[in-house]
């Protein structure tokens, strides 16, 4: 993933949609569905999450935090809380959850919930690995909180795959918006 | 109108005291106008500073309620969720408590909550908030700028914006015109194409637009325009507009404001000049009164002073000009002195202090006007052999003598008047009125001027002759009258009597005598002085052998005049030698003439007695006629030989020498010596005419003329006879003896041309006749 200047471009989710279609079935990712608060930040700043996952939400700040999400399907509220390790939320539908702090406004972050087992996001190099996605047809996009698109997600041109397929995507990317 | 020099004076210092209080009251108003354009620029650029500084707190007041509406928990959960009645509550909850004019939500999607959308451009409102964060500027609702500032919704990614919005209408720029110390007019213009409009169409001139329009594009300094009430100053600052187009905060001042303050003081320096002004006016026509006032009574006494009144004038002041006036009194006094020693000199004699000629004409002019109809009788009194009396006693006594004479007449009739004509001649103007009177009071006054003078201890006899003249005012000037006087004295002393009043007849007319002869010597240039010659005839052989010439003239006023006329006169005047002199050319240059006509005439001329002892005409004459060859005869008369004989009769041997023949002309009408009628180198002898003509009656003159025949005969002269006018005459001639014959009755003076053939048809008859038998 490379923004339009060229650089390398992290947590830009990639989602391959074999068939077009969701899958069907658990979808189990390999990371922790946990967005820790640390050191006022919201780590990582974009996770993968399937459906119905239930999310944690460990506070590892000194500080007490106000997390919540507007997004639609995704609603939640973590009133003012300490130092804790055992807040979780349900991720019910898919979409993306941004989520906030009430008290500290730089605080931001974003869960992208997913409805496939083929969803990987950039590291700091810019690179996705999706791993035993099946050959044919496929639907591929690519998320990214500030991608100038609508919904921030846009479909790549890659319409079937055939063993390893390595692609460069350039995206482009808005300012985030700023809070003064 | 600058004739007067008050008008010139007060006109002067009034002009030049309103020139400098102008020229003061200018200065004073630039100063202040420069002053109060000055301070009105200042004023407006710190309200602009001011003005920025507002904009810049609204706008943050603004952003503040943005940002604590736009961060708030409830609200964004209510932008999040979509819950357009919260959000309406909570946007209309701010704008009363903030006072906005406009409080909207609009979300990323462009949706906007709080305003009717079809009021604004939703996405150009959209494009410019989502172009930058916190934007704000100025933006067009429903037609009508406002002040927009806007604050992002985030939850925490953007959701949309909150934008808060002020209208900047009259209200707006009148709070913002009670922000500047002075009275500023603000307004907004908004550029729609290329022309910039006021928001308040009122405003607007095509002046200020055009002006904003420059403003824009420059540096925004205050300048200044013709603004429909007087000159305004104007500051333009653009203000931020949101999703492009332009707008300018407009900040006019009118500087006729800024003066107004300075009006009172600008009022008090008119009126203070004004009423100095007056001051002036008063003071120097005052002033130029005290000086113009004295100049003109100079003036008015140098006219007075020019016409001879005496004058004095009256200054009182001490200056330069009461020091003129002492002058002026003192050079017009001077005046007068000299005047009247110049008037005394020019009516009185020096040396006897009597009055002159000049002054004595004044008064008989005056006692001639006095009464115009009685003469004025004057008289000349003349001290008889002055000049030998003066030398026996000297100038200084003499002249004494006149002085005592002159008392005497004054003393014997103090109404006359005495002055002094000549030397010895005093004049003495009368009160009395008729003149026989006058000469038998002046001779019976005579033995009393008479009287013995003692002079210097001596005595000395006087004799004194007077003569008098009467004349009335208009008959005879003054000074023609005491001429008269003066002839009549000369009349008196040839006359040998004391008093004798002034002879016109005796005296004729001298004037015109004069004048006749100064004529007559022109008369002989022009011919109008002619020569006639009258026939002698030989009594003997019948012939003509000679002729007379006579002068005439023919004078251009007063025709024919005689010989007798005007000869006289020439003898008298020193004019004979002339007259003689060319009756001598002419009568040669006549002979010559007739001998080439065949005549040979002895031509005779009359020499007067004035010239008979004059050498000098005597060798010029005798050489005229040598030269000329013609044979001449001279007549003289007997008389003019007597007066000077011892050179007469030399003169007369001369021409007898010469040639030329001596007639004793007019003999027995003067006195006659036969002394000298024996001595005189005479040829003939003529009888005069007044014997031969009264030869007819009178028996007496027969018997002188037969006796003067017979002694010029015996002396050995020829007998002439003139006047012959009868054949009885020339025959009573012819028994006597007598020589020639010359008169009317042989011929009539003529002219060279009848003369010529008078003896051509003498001739003729002659050699046809014996002259006796023609005769008888």
């Amino acid at each position: 993933m490379r923004g339009s200047d060229g650089k390398p471009v992290p947590d830009a989710v990639v989602t391959v949609y074999p068939g077009g279609q969701p899958t069907k079935g658990p979808i189990k990712f390999d990371w922790p569905y946990r967005v820790a608060q640390q050191n006022i930040q919201f780590t990582p700043f974009v996770l993968i999450a399937p459906a119905g996952a239930e999310v944690s939400f460990p506070n590892l700040d000194k500080v007490r935090h106000h997390v919540y999400s507007f997004s639609a399907g995704n609603k939640f509220e973590l009133k003012l809380y300490g130092r804790e390790e055992n807040r979780t939320v349900r991720m019910p539908a898919v979409g993306v959850a941004a989520i906030g702090c009430n008290i500290h406004d730089q605080m931001v972050g974003f869960i992208k919930v997913v409805d496939t087992q083929y969803a990987a996001k950039s590291d700091a190099s810019g690179k996705a690995v999706i791993r035993g996605a099946p050959d044919g047809a496929v639907v591929v996009k690519v998320w990214h909180p500030y991608l100038r698109a609508p919904k921030n997600e846009k479909t790549l041109p890659l319409a079937a795959l055939k063993g390893a397929v390595a692609q460069d995507v350039a995206i482009d990317l808005r300012a985030p918006a700023m809070t003064h | 109108m600058f004739n007067r020099l008050q008008t010139k004076l007060t006109v002067l210092y009034a002009g030049l005291f309103a020139l400098a209080l102008g020229a003061i009251a200018v200065t004073v108003y630039l100063t202040i106008a420069g002053t109060a354009q000055q301070a009105v620029r200042q004023e407006l650029t710190a309200t602009g500073g001011v003005f920025d500084r507002v904009w810049a707190l609204r706008t943050q007041r603004l952003r503040d309620g943005a940002d604590i509406l736009s961060r708030d928990f409830g609200f964004r959960a209510a932008v999040a969720t979509r819950d357009a009645p919260t959000i309406d509550s909570a946007l209309a909850n701010l704008r009363g408590r903030m006072g906005l004019d406009l409080a909207v939500m609009m979300n990323v999607d462009g949706e906007l909550t709080g305003v009717d959308p079809s009021k604004l451009d939703a996405e150009r409102l959209w494009t410019a908030l989502d172009a930058e964060d916190g934007a704000g500027g100025v933006f067009m609702v429903d037609g009508e700028p406002y002040q927009l500032i806007s604050a992002p919704i985030l939850s925490p990614t953007l959701t949309g914006w909150v934008v808060f919005g002020v209208r900047l209408d009259d209200r707006e720029m009148q709070a913002l015109e009670r922000l500047s110390s002075i009275r500023l007019d603000a307004d907004v213009f908004n550029r729609e194409g290329q022309q910039w409009r006021a928001e308040n169409a009122e405003r607007q001139t095509p002046a200020l637009s055009a002006f904003v329009a420059n403003a824009a594009k420059g540096d925004g300094a205050p300048g200044r325009i013709q603004g429909p009430g007087g000159d305004e100053l104007v500051l333009v600052k653009p203000l931020k507009t949101l999703g492009g187009g332009a707008s300018s905060l407009v900040l006019r001042y009118p500087l006729a404001l800024a003066l107004a303050p300075y009006r009172p003081l600008l009022a008090a320096v008119v009126l203070a000049g004004l009423v100095g002004a007056a001051l002036v006016i008063v003071a120097s026509w005052m002033l130029s009164r005290g000086l113009a006032r004295p100049i003109a009574e100079l003036d008015a006494a140098a006219q007075e002073l020019e016409q001879g009144r005496e004058v004095h004038v009256v200054v009182q002041t001490r200056d330069e000009i009461g020091r003129l006036a002492d002058s002026f009194n003192r050079m017009a006094h001077g005046i007068r002195d000299r005047e009247a020693r110049i008037t005394h000199l020019a009516m009185h004699d020096p040396e006897t202090g009597l009055a002159n000629r000049h002054a004595l004409e004044a008064e008989i002019a005056a006692r001639m006007a006095a009464d115009p109809t009685r003469p004025v009788i004057i008289g000349a009194l003349g001290l008889d052999r002055f000049t030998f009396v003066r030398g026996a006693i000297g100038y200084t006594l003499a002249t004494e003598l006149i002085v005592e004479i002159g008392e005497r007449v004054r003393a014997h009739n103090p109404d006359v008047m005495v002055g002094r004509l000549t030397t010895s001649t005093l004049c003495v103007v009368s009160s009395i009125t008729d003149l026989e009177e006058a000469v038998a009071i002046v001779t019976s006054a005579t033995p009393i001027l008479e009287a013995p003078v003692r002079l210097g201890g001596d005595l000395v006899d006087i004799h004194v002759s007077n003569g008098l003249a009467a004349g009335r005012h208009g008959e005879i000037a003054p000074h023609r009258l005491i001429e008269q006087a003066m002839i009549a004295l000369d009349q008196a002393r040839d006359a040998g009597r004391k008093a004798s009043p002034f002879d016109q007849a005796a005296y004729g007319d001298p004037a015109s005598n004069l004048s006749l002869m100064s004529e007559m010597l022109e008369a002989v240039r022009t011919g109008a002085l002619f020569l006639n010659h009258q026939p002698k005839l030989d009594l003997r052989t019948g012939a003509i052998t000679g002729a007379e010439a006579l002068a005439r003239w023919i004078h251009p006023t007063r025709g024919f005049l005689g010989p007798d006329l005007f000869v006289g006169m020439a003898e008298e005047t020193g004019h004979i030698r002339a007259l003689t002199d060319y009756v001598i050319d002419q009568a040669i240059a006549d002979q010559q003439a007739l001998r080439a006509a065949g005549h040979d005439l002895v031509m005779s001329v009359n020499i007067s007695g004035r010239l008979i002892d004059d050498l000098g005409f005597a060798r010029q004459a005798i050489a005229r006629v040598s030269e000329a060859g013609a044979r001449m005869c001279f007549e003289i008369t007997e008389t003019a030989v007597v007066g000077n004989a011892a050179v007469a009769l030399q003169v007369l041997e001369q021409f007898k020498a010469a040639g030329i023949a001596v007639s004793i002309d007019d003999y027995g009408s003067g006195l006659s010596s036969l002394a000298y009628l024996k001595q005189i180198p005479a040829d003939e002898l003529k009888i005069d005419k007044a014997f031969v003509m009264g030869m007819d009656g009178e028996a007496k003159d027969a018997l002188l003329v037969k006796s003067t025949v017979d002694l010029a005969h015996s002396l050995g002269l020829k007998v002439v006879a003139e006047g012959v006018e009868s054949r009885e005459a020339l025959a009573m001639l012819q028994v006597m003896g007598c020589d020639i014959a010359q008169g009317y009755h042989i011929a009539k003076p003529m002219a060279l041309p009848a003369l010529t053939e008078f003896l051509t048809r003498w001739g003729a008859e002659d050699e046809a006749a014996d002259p006796r038998a023609k005769q008888a």
